[in-house]
């Protein structure tokens, strides 16, 4: 369940509509990502990570806890972006099986229900490349995709990769091109203040003490 | 926050409470890239404090950080509006640095331009969340209103609630419709100007001070 409710901890599938409305359990409208694979204990309890400032309010310290966590999550995984099957990640009590989901359309359900043979897949991505970084940027940012990369690439793969992007609010295709997610720019308490070649990015947590 | 800031905040705060009931309203000037939201923003602030806000351009992305002009004041009717502008860079889904190379701009140079487009329009929806109590929405007449991001936007202002006055600019050019932005946003009210040549910017204050003051 790669997204999380951040309030209730219910969990989603990727590209779930169900989201896009607030979480049906608790009409919360704040999502954690959360690759398979990552520790699927629920968001109350604290990651025992990211230090809590000393001396600083619970609210804050939680936000910028969840924060640290939730880049560490995206910066830091390495789940492959096609490895995200509904089939897969049915373990959850309280997980919406996106394929059987009623709203979604079409074309999701078709994109999520078939698989792209590896050798359509392009072939300088890496194993361990995710979503969030650009396949050419992780290991060599200054190499570019060719092209004619997203011309040759069938709907399906289009598809995918679309879903896979939507909740990401900044992604990085190649140093210099960008695609943004203008809601969840929106969306986020922090912002983004600075890109990074390797498609990381520096945020703004929002200060302890508003005057 | 320094000192000076600070004392010249409450000196302001003290004033304003003196001639108006509340602070000045922040006015966010929102609008896709190359509308003219610098010119307008620039063009305000000429006509009512002598200053620019910042430099205008042709290539699209010239303003990357959003800026501020504060305590605008405009008067209309014997009666004073004060508002700090803040004029924003344009909100797009996608930034790419080849755009920038047809104008004559070097590889590393354009890429450096996407790299702060992109953060300027992150910094851009982050301050329409909380930092800005109404919007002046720019759009170029001369190109078709109904994108992905004008909706985008103008939505999420208005489930702001925020009051937002939809500008059609560059009317001074040959394609330009007013009614094809009317037809678009028929909910908002749509005041057509050129904020290059200053056309109709008389009746663009008298709704700044109706939507704002």
């Amino acid at each position: 369940m790669p997204h999380q409710c951040t309030n209730c901890g219910r969990g989603f599938e990727d590209g779930s509509q169900e989201m896009l409305s607030g979480c049906p359990n608790c009409g919360g409208n704040k999502f954690q990502f959360r690759p398979e694979g990552a520790d699927s204990s629920p968001p109350s309890e604290e990651p025992p990570e990211p230090p809590e400032p000393p001396g600083g309010n619970s609210t804050v310290a939680k936000t910028v806890g969840k924060t640290a966590a939730t880049v560490r999550d995206i910066v830091g995984s390495d789940e492959p972006p096609a490895g995200a099957e509904p089939a897969d990640t049915g373990d959850a009590s309280g997980t919406v099986n996106a394929g059987s989901t009623d709203a979604e359309d079409a074309a999701q359900a078709s994109a999520r229900g078939d698989v792209v043979s590896p050798d359509e897949l392009p072939d300088h991505a890496p194993e361990g490349d995710h979503q969030f970084d650009p396949p050419a940027a992780d290991s060599a940012p200054s190499v570019e995709p060719p092209a004619d990369d997203t011309q040759d690439r069938p709907d399906l793969q289009e598809l995918r990769e679309e879903l896979n992007s939507q909740f990401e609010s900044v992604k990085v295709l190649a140093p210099g091109q960008y695609e943004l997610n203008l809601m969840e720019l929106y969306d986020r308490e922090e912002y983004i203040v600075a890109l990074q070649e390797d498609g990381r990015y520096s945020i703004q947590v929002p200060e302890p003490i508003q005057e | 926050m320094g000192l000076l800031t600070n004392l010249k905040d409450s000196i302001s705060r003290a004033a304003a409470s003196l001639f108006s009931e509340e602070d000045p309203k922040r006015i966010g000037i929102y609008g896709p890239p190359n509308a003219g939201k610098t010119t307008l923003a620039n063009r305000i602030a000429r006509d009512w404090t002598g200053d620019a806000v910042g430099p205008e351009s042709h290539v699209p992305h010239e303003t990357r950080r959003a800026r501020r002009k504060e305590n605008v004041e405009i008067e209309r009717d014997g009666k004073k509006v004060t508002i700090d502008i803040v004029d924003t860079p344009g909100v797009t889904t996608k930034v790419d640095y080849t755009e920038f190379l047809e104008h004559d701009m070097e590889k590393d140079d354009a890429v450096r331009r996407s790299r702060e487009a992109t953060e300027g329009v992150a910094e851009a929806m982050h301050w329409l969340r909380e930092d800005v109590d109404g919007v002046i929405y720019v759009l170029d007449s001369s190109t078709d209103p109904f994108t992905q991001v004008n909706t985008m936007l103008i939505g999420i202002i208005e489930s702001q609630d925020l009051p937002v006055l939809i500008l059609a600019n560059k009317i001074d050019l040959e394609d330009s419709s007013v009614q094809r932005i009317r037809n678009a946003y028929p909910q908002h009210e749509t005041i057509p100007l050129s904020a290059l040549e200053g056309d109709n910017m008389d009746e663009v204050y008298d709704k700044i001070a109706e939507y704002f003051g």
